[in-house]
């Protein structure tokens, strides 16, 4: 059995972490001392991912119900990495709290996608009359 | 491209003989089983383009309904590295009509053996329609309502499952040479047959199905894969980075679809192959 609601978490959710992965790859490559040239096609790509992240994190958020922990978080993380160059010209304290926070996003995103797909998992070994039936006659939970 | 069907494959649950306490009889337990079977299902894998996928959803939420795989990319270069990867039974692309026909073009370009769809979000104009019919790349528009969409992505979806499926395979001993493409490559034992003078039948087997290409002494006398013939099935060949083939000495063709030289198809491909590998890296 296939939920299209529980598809739909997902597809988003997979999306939004796509976008977080590759805001962490090119804001590690903009800490990296290392790597003194930073093309304009990756400042390209670095604001692609972010106007991506700033009109969709909100409204993924929301439909996960994880918008209260989470918003403000993501917000700083966005407001705080404004280009790769930017990045670079951060404190040591700034690039801590930021990674901080990108980890504390990336972490309960991750945690919930596991959980999703734990979801989905349990329902593809049940079909649509078993799912209901199961609804049906299960016992109901003793209050304590 | 690894045409997996989506096969339903039905097996008794190891909760048949639970449900023999719901059902009096043998023939209600029957049914009850029947009824309560889960099955695994090796689904059908599509790539679907669409550059803004959580806002421009219509589409997409029909899919998510759908027994079916689907991978979203936001870029036509991400769609690129995504079908390199040879796993993808189909490729749709969402958007106004004659932009998503123009990377539909390009993408049949690279890929020509690959079903492509154009799903627009207005209706097709005729001369949008007419490229499609060039290119042999399927139409969808946008229905008014949400069930009409539906409808025409299930039909489109049902179309992909009926598809055949590989046939197995199988090693012969007459076989005089046999390997895997992901240690050598096509060009590479087709340029090593051709320089030896070779004449006789390659048979390449992979997920996307099987090919077959004839030489005779040493050029590439016909190819085939699927409804391609000539060239064009050579450079379907030259993409695949998985799969099994084998030659067999002295099977020739009667049939002659190719007649360059093999050094010209060989360019020709190398460098078609570097174009598509530069789509990707854009």
């Amino acid at each position: 059995m296939k939920s299209r609601e529980l598809e739909t978490k997902l597809r988003l959710l997979t999306l939004q972490l796509e976008n977080w992965k590759k805001l962490h790859d090119l804001i590690t490559y903009g800490l990296d001392k290392a790597k003194p040239i930073i093309s304009s096609e990756q400042e390209r790509q670095f604001t692609e991912v972010r106007a991506n992240l700033l009109q969709e994190t909100e409204y993924v958020l929301r439909q996960l119900n994880i918008l209260d922990g989470l918003s403000g978080k993501a917000m700083n993380v966005l407001q705080r990495t404004a280009s790769v160059r930017g990045v670079r010209d951060l404190t040591g304290e700034d690039v801590r709290r930021l990674e901080m926070e990108w980890n504390a996003v990336f972490t309960k995103l991750g945690v919930a996608q596991g959980q999703l797909k734990a979801r989905r998992k349990q329902l593809a070994g049940q079909t649509a009359i078993s799912y209901y039936l199961g609804r049906l006659f299960r016992r109901p939970a003793v209050a304590a | 491209m690894r045409l997996r069907r989506r096969i339903l494959r039905r097996r008794w649950c190891a909760g048949r003989g639970g449900s023999d306490s719901l059902g009096n009889t043998p023939q209600a337990s029957f049914l009850l089983s029947w009824l309560l079977r889960p099955f695994e299902a090796v689904e059908t894998r599509v790539l679907i383009l669409n550059a803004d996928p959580v806002f421009q959803d219509r589409a997409l939420a029909v899919f998510d309904g759908l027994d079916l795989e689907t991978d979203v990319v936001r870029t036509f270069s991400e769609a690129i590295v995504s079908l390199l990867a040879e796993n993808f039974d189909a490729f749709v692309i969402e958007g106004q009509p004659e932009a998503a026909m123009e990377q539909a073009t390009n993408a049949r370009q690279h890929f020509p053996s690959l079903r492509i769809v154009c799903l627009g979000t207005q209706a097709h104009r005729h001369d949008v329609a007419l490229v499609g019919e060039q290119q042999k790349i399927e139409l969808i528009s946008y229905a008014r309502t949400t069930g009409g969409l539906r409808r025409r992505i299930e039909r489109f979806v049902r179309s992909i499952e009926t598809q055949g499926a590989p046939s197995a395979e199988g090693i012969d001993p007459c076989h005089s040479l046999v390997g895997n493409l992901n240690q050598f490559s096509a060009a590479e034992i087709l340029q090593m047959s051709c320089l030896s003078q070779r004449s006789g039948r390659f048979t390449f087997k992979s997920g996307r199905g099987n090919s077959e290409i004839y030489l005779q002494h040493g050029s590439v006398r016909h190819a085939v894969f699927g409804s391609l013939e000539g060239e064009s099935a050579v450079a379907e060949v030259f993409r695949w980075r998985q799969g099994r083939f084998y030659f067999e000495e002295g099977v020739i063709s009667q049939v002659q679809t190719v007649d360059r030289p093999w050094a010209h198809l060989l360019i020709d491909n190398l460098q078609k192959l570097d174009e598509t590998l530069e789509l990707a890296s854009v």
